[in-house]
């Protein structure tokens, strides 16, 4: 079984192959849904004033509802909140892509090896933001709420979103692993 | 008669000018199914630097009420603390306080 261990002032996790793998998978995909790159293309910047501050003109409010949840409104007003959108927006997003970028290249070392193993000196702060994050997500597409977990153990074995809600699970236990060496 | 009320009131000390131009933006974080109780007293600790009590009955007021207020003053500084909330993926919002 996975774990976090405190080291001396750092962390560490103890992961399988496996465990890495779906770990990987999770950020990667979520990394596609953040827009990795360039996330200019929401920009309209036919306002002169935000080209010439290389700011954009309007970021829309995304439809996907896990990145609404991801980058939420700030504002109950609708204008107040796409005003804020527009100035921090990009920020969000940036900070939540640089979070998944680090612990992807962690993961990786692993993965390539072919070998699960320990990340050694992690940043309990990043991956609490991104494992975080993963659940966020996976929860908007289970539609995670206070009985799911009922559901979860009445789903018989050979349905498809038992294993997806085996690993949302999973990642509650692990973050509430790290959480208890923090507190 | 709106300007003999306003005089009545304003002379009861109930409502000033200045109270309203003063009147503080506040950050409310919402109740969500996902974060962990020990995750939202974590960032609280951490973003507001509440002791570990005030930082778990602010968490429960969240979890039990649905919502809770967490910092108040200017604007700027509440646009701010919503922002680093949602780098936490807490969600959160601002908005002018509607006590008077």
């Amino acid at each position: 079984m996975s774990n976090f261990e405190k080291v001396g002032d750092g962390y560490s996790l103890d992961l399988t192959l496996d465990e890495a793998q779906i770990l990987i998978n999770l950020v990667e995909q979520l990394l596609e849904l953040l827009g990795e790159g360039d996330f200019f293309h929401h920009y309209d910047s036919s306002d002169p004033l935000a080209q010439l501050l290389a700011m954009p003109a309007e970021i829309v409010t995304p439809d996907d509802p896990v990145l609404l949840r991801l980058l939420p409104n700030a504002y109950a007003d609708p204008e107040a909140a796409s005003d804020f959108r527009r100035y921090t927006e990009p920020q969000l997003r940036g900070a939540k892509q640089k979070n998944l970028r680090l612990v992807r290249e962690q993961l990786t070392v692993l993965v390539d090896e072919n070998l699960g193993g320990v990340i050694e000196d992690l940043d309990s702060d990043i991956w609490l933001k991104a494992i975080n994050d993963l659940r966020i997500a996976l929860s908007i597409r289970l539609e995670i709420n206070e009985t799911s977990f009922e559901t979860f153990e009445l789903l018989p074995d050979e349905d498809p979103q038992k294993s997806v809600y085996a690993v949302y699970f999973w990642l509650g236990w692990l973050q509430e692993n790290l959480l208890e060496l923090l507190l | 008669m709106g300007a003999t009320n306003m005089v009545k009131t304003l002379s009861k000390g109930e409502v000033s000018v200045s109270e309203l131009i003063d009147r503080p933006w506040i950050t409310i974080v919402w109740d969500d199914p996902v974060n962990l109780m020990n995750y939202v007293t974590h960032v609280f600790i951490k973003l507001f630097g509440f002791s570990k009590e005030r930082a778990h009955e602010l968490m429960l007021q969240v979890h039990n009420e649905g919502r809770a207020v967490v910092s108040s003053g200017t604007r700027e500084e509440m646009e701010r603390d919503v922002q680093r909330l949602h780098e936490h993926g807490l969600w959160a919002t601002l908005q002018r306080d509607d006590k008077i």
